[in-house]
């Protein structure tokens, strides 16, 4: 089935999911329409992350619909893993492969995936490394690098592969503070490009700058969906005012 | 009487055709168990009944001396109706013993590549075996290669065991130089100097092996 070009980058409709008996997530309702920027924020446990991972199925919902690109996804998509490929995502612990090098980390997916020949895909893998402005490290491994350049290559590794809309579980939240603004300075220029993203963050300045949409979650639900500016200067909810209260 | 130099060193050939026994049985059991290991603990992940099924034959063939285990093969067996050479029985013998300790080597190898590798991989839209092939696997590797190295030497060590099952390997050799010159010391510090050049020749490859490993594999 193919993807039709109106359809809005990521539909959640009616989404609920359990872990046993405990329902992590009610009623999601959530679209993404393509070049639009979504900060997802909210306290912990909110089932922030659980939401994202479900867009590419990292993990699996129970009920409800997931569709990307128009294209539905769940438990039981033959070939996910095709659909994957044009859906980035970084991770909170950047889950770069510690046995390649930089170089070859952004080259794997290229060969195996859309069976690029080596040449090819090292020069993809150059031109996405110059862009988050790191190509002096391709022959390094993961090990060498700081925390900040490791998720700077996760993302470069992650564009490579083209994607249609990138998913950030927490960039930052395991880096050092001195290396955060490196990492959200190469998201915004992202950002700034165009990209579809949805973006599971604490850092609010970047989603005051960046975001199209802020959504807020609550112990599993959407409590609250506004455009930045009227999301941190008047939220509706009382849960987003007590939240922000608590971080600015 | 006194420790004779002389003699020490002119037994040395004589111990030393035994080198080749010694050194194709440590190979072909540290294969085995290698073998035998990685079946077991992949054996013991795919389901629940299984894995306790396996988990008690590992603890099991931990629990016995390798001694014990070597007369079984040799004395028991034969009994009903599996008969091995001596040399083929201690192989045998060796490798299930060995088996038991490099399953939880693999264990090790596997449960230490964290869950996300195999999550990046799939997020890039790898198929399960390139993930498998290209992520899991080399770290695998790189994870098992120095414990595997240090069994190989106890492999090594572990050839003198054989001479009680009349396999023709160094000790046995030296044990009988000694019984036909009624001295004993001087065959036994010969191959004792022989068996701690080996071991030692090993280890620093081992060690270098482990080396170069790091430099790629670190975190």
């Amino acid at each position: 089935m193919t993807s039709s070009p109106s359809a809005p980058a990521v539909r959640i409709a009616g989404l609920q999911k359990w872990y046993g008996s405990f329902q992590v997530l009610h009623d999601i309702d959530l679209t993404v329409q393509s070049n639009e920027r979504i900060v997802i924020c909210g306290p912990s446990g909110s089932g922030k992350s659980t939401l994202i991972r479900c867009v590419n199925q990292l993990e699996t919902h129970d009920r409800g619909t997931i569709e990307v690109s128009g294209q539905q996804v769940g438990r039981h998509t033959p070939r996910m893993h095709i659909i994957r490929r044009d859906i980035g995502m970084v991770f909170q612990h950047f889950n770069l492969f510690p046995h390649l090098t930089v170089l070859q980390n952004c080259t794997l997916a290229l060969r195996k995936a859309r069976g690029m020949g080596q040449a090819q895909a090292e020069d993809v893998a150059r031109h996405y490394l110059e862009r988050v402005r790191i190509p002096e490290q391709q022959d390094k491994y993961p090990g060498q690098l700081s925390g900040g350049q490791q998720q700077r290559v996760a993302i470069a590794r992650a564009l490579c592969m083209n994607p249609k809309v990138m998913l950030f579980d927490e960039p930052t939240s395991a880096l050092d503070p001195e290396m955060i603004k490196e990492v959200l300075d190469v998201m915004t220029d992202l950002a700034k490009e165009g990209m579809t993203m949805i973006c599971v963050t604490h850092e609010m300045n970047f989603a005051r700058t960046v975001a199209d949409r802020v959504v807020f979650m609550d112990a599993g639900r959407i409590v609250e969906q506004a455009d930045p500016e009227t999301f941190f200067t008047a939220p509706a909810h009382p849960r987003a005012r007590q939240f922000l209260s608590q971080l600015l | 009487m006194r420790f004779d130099p002389e003699f020490a060193l002119s037994v040395v050939p004589t111990i030393l055709h035994g080198l080749g026994t010694t050194l194709w049985i440590t190979v072909a059991a540290s294969l085995g168990a290698a073998v035998l290991g990685f079946a077991l603990e992949i054996l013991r992940r795919s389901n629940r009944w299984l894995g306790y099924v396996m988990r008690f034959v590992i603890d099991a063939i931990r629990s016995t001396p390798v001694l014990v285990q070597l007369y079984f093969i040799y004395f028991v067996l034969p009994v009903y109706g599996l008969t091995l050479p001596a040399a083929a029985s201690g192989v045998l013998g060796l490798s299930i013993y060995y088996s038991g300790y490099l399953a939880e080597v693999f264990k090790g190898g596997i449960d230490s590549i964290d869950a996300g590798q195999f999550e990046a991989g799939k997020a890039l839209g790898l198929r399960r075996r390139d993930v498998i092939l290209s992520v899991i696997l080399p770290q695998m590797l790189r994870n098992v290669a120095a414990p595997m190295g240090n069994y190989f030497v106890s492999a090594l060590k572990a050839t003198p065991y054989l001479a009680v099952i009349a396999v023709p390997e160094m000790l046995g050799i030296a044990m009988e130089v000694g019984a036909d010159s009624f001295r004993y010391a001087e065959p036994m510090v010969s191959v004792g100097i022989i068996f701690l050049i080996l071991a030692l020749c090993i280890n620093f490859f081992v060690r270098r092996l482990e080396q170069r490993l790091q430099i790629a594999h670190q975190r």
